[in-house]
């Protein structure tokens, strides 16, 4: 199943809507090499999760084509079991949500669901449980039930959990969002040293300010579920129209010392409170 | 409602247990089948509810407390057989892990909670909901009285495995060995307490709820709809599930006053000295059911002395089996009602679901 | 520099602070707290001892050390056993027993009394307590408590027999499986359940609803301290109380349904195709069989001792 010549991922102009109702693709294009850092950019509800559960196979486009590792891949192909633990055991996707991501009783189960799951053997799956957990520096929490962990060490149960299936591609979603600063940069330098040793990054996210050194390119959505732009990180950060355009900087007002004035502001802090159950799903589920 | 251990018999608690076995059986290859494995988060989803429900102890006049289920609601919103697996769920870790819920006393509160509420209140929930909009109130009001309506015949039931006990379970001068309430006592008393208060708690939040999500979540709503509800899904598989429900009230119909009255005979013993065999008259025990409580007593606890007490062991065999059988004969009803409408909505599938999503 | 219009959207009032609380100190009326705030403490209190319960069960203490399957498995006999005795007094026998037991476990005796005496006074205690009277279970009456209508009323010796019998049975079921629980990770008790007859479907029902049972219970708290930081006056009305519980619920359904969808998707995404696959167990240690005979000895004795009695 694997061409060298075609992409990683290859989507070809995708339009996708929740309940035939509420757009969140449209004519979406988008090609991802092999070793690459993608940043998918855009505001609330702009699509980027939608996109990175396409590339998940776990929505299917309407309309378009999206194929990976040069081959389709629609709900019909994953039908196919060995189809489907290839691409599963291939592509990880970290949540931004880790309670969803972690849902077994104990930590140990946790990361061996997925490597069981894809046929491997108890023994196997035991011992990859053991290393995932000793590279995560939480073997000491593997008989732990999920909720005695706090919320960083929730984010690292859910990324041990992918990457004990050892994919080549990993996509996260928000993967900072609300978590201290500490483990911000830990998950950083994790995510640099995973794609140092060959693996693909997709990575979902509104925070400007870690962009630069993190990632290779960057694929800016616009508010109407398009991409509005393509390029290297230090481009997309210089153009400001862009970005307040995109809603991904604002116009905010201060008040120093009784005197106002203005300034551009990275959304950073307001959105990483904003966590949550995926947004599109709270608009799919008509709470607005 | 919840049946702690130590008031039922323990034969009463296997044949109770048994009896659920072929209910559990089905109720898991449906869901399996039919909806895949998008439901299982769903079901755990409700088994978490249906727990937390149950928290939500309302106080009520005589000092004790009365809980709603969430049984019905959750039948109505992900279909009865799934709610089979999300209460039995919740009364396993409401037994397993908080203690008070009865370990042995599982397979009676699973029959209750977990079978006979939602499968009656679903079926009334579909007999006076109709083909009512998704959205109409009628629904909800129909979901509410479906509730309420099944919250009282799960309550009746446990009632009714109460009320047994002391009339099959007692020692010789008459002491009761587990519940000591009668049929009598033990019916009004737990009916009081649930058609007052539990039953119009249960019967106001599943309407409450119902109503929120017409407003609020029509997605929610519209799951048992499409194609979830195994009701909806091809006549043969449906057709197949009834069966197996019909076979397990079968096997409680049959078990049921075997389980009671045999061991009832062996375990009823006499104080010692208190006791005159031949008072008791052991010759006015039909022999086909000495039969059954020799095997007991030879298989089980040899040692034991076999006595009987001084009632005639017919009229409880019969009130047993009226007992269980006009709880089957309700349950069926609930089927019947519920096939009859499913019937008859799906001539008129169409019109329906295209009214569905606008 | 632009004009700024500082709050264009913000109505004036929301800029004006509020005086809020009566200068002349608390003179206000105090509320009572309606049953939505004591379930919701009992819920929290729930959270507690089930964490609490998991600290237990890691101490190195003689059932921690036993076999999952072992212990349900004496469990089990023990509570058939418990359900089949027929005088107190052998109950009664049993009950040092276990607590012995539970010592030996490293769990807090005293504990371990509350946790039991607490709840089967309360439930059981005053659902047994009209059976002793002679209007319900008929016999020789020993307390007599004076008439009613020409009618004698007392306590009588069957009732009182009966009565004592099954709240000490209910008791002493209910201190078999805390101890059980007490002793047992939930996730390791699964795991057993899973070897030994519960089908895979429902053990992974009720480990994810276990699971997520921890993160409603959270939600349910949230919803309720909001409500509460918003509401200014005295709140125990009962149907206010209701009409929160029930769009509460709704809410509830709303979101556990959403974050559901979410949990299947993270499930697939590893994956799952509908058929749960688990670790498998390890086996049976000489200790594990050691103490799963001492358990079924003990069902042994109190079946033969009860037969003694008579």
């Amino acid at each position: 199943m694997h061409s060298d010549s075609a992409p990683l991922f290859a989507v070809h102009d995708v339009c996708y809507s929740y309940l035939g109702r509420f757009c969140a693709l449209d004519g979406v294009t988008l090609r991802i090499e092999h070793g690459e850092r993608v940043a998918l950019l855009g505001a609330n509800g702009c699509g980027k999760s939608t996109l990175l559960k396409l590339l998940d196979g776990l929505i299917f486009a309407d309309q378009g084509s999206f194929c990976a590792f040069g081959e389709p891949v629609t709900e019909a192909t994953l039908e196919d079991e060995q189809f489907n633990n290839g691409f599963r055991s291939r592509v990880g996707f970290v949540f931004q949500n880790s309670d969803a991501q972690v849902f077994s009783p104990s930590v140990r189960e946790e990361v061996a669901f997925g490597p069981l799951n894809i046929g491997m053997s108890t023994e196997e799956a035991n011992e990859r449980v053991d290393d995932t957990l000793r590279m995560l520096e939480i073997l000491d929490l593997a008989d732990r039930a999920p909720y005695q962990l706090s919320g960083g060490q929730k984010k690292r149960v859910a990324i041990a959990s992918v990457l004990a299936m050892n994919p080549d591609v990993l996509l996260f979603d928000e993967p900072t969002a609300a978590l201290d600063p500490r483990t911000q940069q830990w998950l950083i330098e994790l995510i640099i040293e995973l794609n140092r040793s060959g693996k693909t990054i997709v990575l979902a996210t509104h925070e400007l300010d870690t962009l630069a050194n993190l990632v290779d390119r960057c694929v800016v959505f616009a508010e109407d579920h398009t991409i509005a732009a393509i390029d290297i990180p230090e481009r997309i950060l210089d153009d400001r129209a862009l970005l307040r355009a995109t809603n991904l900087i604002h116009e905010h007002a201060h008040s120093h010392g009784g005197e106002f004035h203005e300034h551009e502001h990275d959304r950073t802090h307001h959105d990483a409170l904003q966590h949550g159950i995926g947004r599109e799903m709270r608009a799919l589920m008509g709470e607005h | 409602m919840h049946i702690p251990d130590g008031y039922l018999s323990p034969a009463t608690c296997g044949t109770l247990g048994a009896a659920m076995v072929p209910v559990w059986v089905t109720a898991g290859r449906r869901v399996k089948r039919v909806v895949k494995s998008r439901f299982v988060p769903l079901l755990a989803i409700g088994a978490a509810y249906c727990f937390l429900v149950m928290m939500f102890n309302v106080p009520i006049p005589d000092g004790t407390t009365a809980h709603a289920v969430g049984g019905v609601l959750v039948a109505v919103l992900l279909g009865p057989w799934a709610a089979v697996i999300a209460v039995t769920c919740a009364l396993a870790i409401q037994a397993l892990f908080f203690g008070d819920g009865g370990v042995l006393a599982f397979g009676a509160n699973a029959l209750n909670m977990a079978f006979i509420m939602p499968m009656v209140g679903y079926g009334v929930y579909r007999a006076i909901a109709g083909r009512a909009a998704l959205t109409a109130p009628r629904r909800a009001v129909a979901a509410g009285i479906g509730g309420y309506v099944g919250l009282n015949v799960a309550a009746l039931a446990a009632a009714t495995e109460f009320g047994l006990q002391p009339t099959l379970f007692h020692t010789g001068n008459g002491t009761p060995l587990y519940s000591p309430y009668h049929l009598g006592q033990a019916i009004p008393a737990m009916m009081l307490a649930h058609l007052l208060v539990a039953g119009v708690v249960e019967a106001v939040l599943t309407t409450g709820v119902v109503t929120y999500l017409q407003r609020a979540n029509q997605p929610l709503l519209a799951i048992n709809r499409n194609g979830a509800d195994p009701n909806n899904g091809g006549h043969r598989s449906s057709r197949f599930g009834w069966r197996w429900a019909l076979v397990g009230l079968a096997t409680m119909v049959v078990l049921t006053p075997l389980g009671l009255i045999a061991p009832g005979g062996a375990f009823g013993e006499s104080a010692p000295g208190d006791l005159d065999l031949k008072k008791y008259h052991l010759d006015a025990v039909p022999s086909g059911l000495r039969h059954y409580a020799g095997f007991w007593h030879n298989a089980m606890f040899n040692g034991y002395d076999f006595a009987n007490d001084k009632h005639p062991m017919f009229g409880y065999l019969i009130s047993a089996i009226t007992g269980v059988a006009a709880l089957a004969l309700m349950v069926v009803v609930g089927f019947v009602a519920a096939r009859a409408i499913a019937r008859y909505r799906r001539a008129g599938n169409a019109f329906d679901s295209g009214r569905l999503v606008s | 520099m632009t004009t700024v219009e500082v709050a264009p959207r913000t109505p004036e009032w929301l800029l004006r602070s509020e005086v809020g609380l009566c200068p002349c100190g608390c003179i206000g009326k105090r509320s009572n707290t309606g049953f939505v705030a004591k379930t919701l403490e009992s819920a929290t209190g729930l959270l507690h001892e089930a964490v609490f319960a998991e600290d237990v069960a890691h101490r190195p203490g003689m059932l921690q050390r036993t076999d999952v399957r072992v212990k349900l498995v004496v469990t089990f006999a023990l509570l058939i056993s418990v359900s089949l005795v027929r005088h107190m007094v052998a109950l009664i026998a049993m009950y040092p027993i276990v607590l012995v037991i539970a010592a030996l476990s490293k769990v807090s005796v005293s504990f371990f009394i509350k946790r039991v005496w607490l709840f089967v006074p309360i439930f059981t205690g005053i659902v047994v307590l009209p059976a002793t009277l002679n209007v319900i279970t008929a016999g020789r009456i020993v307390v007599p408590l004076g008439t009613w209508f020409g009618h004698r009323i007392g306590l009588t010796e069957q009732g009182l027999s009966s009565g004592g019998l099954i709240v000490a049975r209910v008791a002493l079921s209910i201190s078999l499986v805390v101890l059980l629980t007490l002793t047992t990770p939930w996730n390791r008790l699964l795991a057993a359940l899973r070897t030994l007859f519960v089908p895979k479907m429902f053990i992974l029902v009720l480990g994810m609803a276990y699971r997520y049972l921890f993160h409603l219970l959270g939600s349910v708290s949230d919803m309720y301290t909001a409500r509460k930081a918003r509401t200014v006056n005295r709140d125990n009305n009962t149907r206010r109380g209701r009409a929160f519980v029930a769009s509460t619920a709704g809410a509830l359904f709303g979101k556990s349904h959403a974050l559901s969808e979410e949990v299947h998707q993270a499930m697939v995404s590893r994956g799952f195709t509908g058929n749960p696959r688990a670790l498998r167990s390890s086996s049976l240690r000489r200790y594990d069989i050691g103490v799963g005979a001492a358990g079924f000895l003990l069902v042994a004795i109190t079946l033969v001792g009860d037969h003694a009695f008579g």
